[in-house]
């Protein structure tokens, strides 16, 4: 019983595999392999402040924290509340704008999902996120 | 009574072919749900965004057709604990996720909502695994 049990179960775990690798082989040159965000995404503090009026920035943070501090000129923009918030970003997007997208840390994953949804949902094309996020900025406001 | 195990096949098998198709159409987003929990390097975790959805929907599958039943059982079981353990050490350590269990459709679920549903799935798939288990 236990014998056959395995059997299935290898099996099952065995079958799942091919779809699974086919549609890797479709999405090879769309995802990053090697770090969640490919550094053709990434954007330093000291770069993205440089773009001046032609970055368009965006926090991905919670409410709550945009409330208390957020860059000057960031527009909301959240998982919580992305379809509500959306055309207010589209609003303010223009064709020659690069959006830098933050959340919180280094850690957070907002930032990332966020942009991908972006670039994904709304068809933007120069969608990148900050390095170190909230926690970076503000550093680099103390220096 | 059989028929009532019947449609338990047939919700249970549902949902998971459910949950996979949605992370079958957005890898990418379902591999950064799985980078959230911090648990496993994205090298690991970006091949395991393209293969668990394929497994879920397969032992879906196996539980509505009634074939390699058991098999697909014990996996579904697995991943169900898997996952709800992942979850139980991502809100010990204070990580506000999206669990990426259904896609775009759980974004606005809550924790609780999250852990009852878990529940619910696990506690349907126990009873098959027990009927299974009286029935052989």
């Amino acid at each position: 019983m236990r014998r056959f049990l395995l059997r299935q179960v290898l099996l099952l775990l065995a079958l799942a595999f091919v779809p699974a690798i086919g549609e890797a082989l479709y999405f090879r040159n769309r995802i990053s392999w090697q770090s969640p965000v490919p550094d053709s995404q990434l954007v330093t503090v000291a770069k993205a402040k440089g773009w001046g009026t032609g970055a368009l920035w965006v926090d991905a943070r919670p409410d709550e924290q945009f409330a208390q501090e957020h860059f000057p000129g960031a527009l909301l923009l959240n998982e919580d509340h992305f379809n509500q918030q959306l055309p207010n970003v589209l609003a303010a997007w223009s064709p020659d704008k690069k959006v830098v997208v933050y959340c919180s840390t280094k850690e957070c994953g907002a930032s990332r999902a966020i942009a991908e949804r972006l670039r994904g949902e709304a068809q933007l094309k120069e969608v990148f996120v900050l390095e170190g996020g909230w926690e970076a900025l503000q550093q680099a406001a103390k220096k | 009574m059989n028929w009532f195990w019947r449609v338990l096949d047939i919700v249970i098998g549902g949902i998971f072919i459910y949950a996979g198709v949605l992370k079958v159409v957005a890898p990418v987003r379902f591999a950064g749900d799985i980078e959230n929990y911090h648990l496993i390097p994205w090298t690991l975790g970006v091949r395991l965004a393209f293969y668990l959805p394929w497994l879920e929907i397969f032992c879906g599958v196996a539980l509505i057709v009634r074939r390699m039943y058991a098999g697909a059982l014990t996996i579904l079981l697995a991943l169900i604990v898997v996952f709800m353990s992942a979850n139980a050490v991502a809100k010990m350590r204070g990580l506000d996720i999206k669990c990426g269990c259904f896609g775009h459709a759980s974004d606005n679920l809550g924790f609780v909502s999250h852990v009852a549903l878990n529940l619910a799935i696990l506690a349907g798939v126990v009873l098959l695994m027990r009927r299974t288990k009286t029935a052989a």
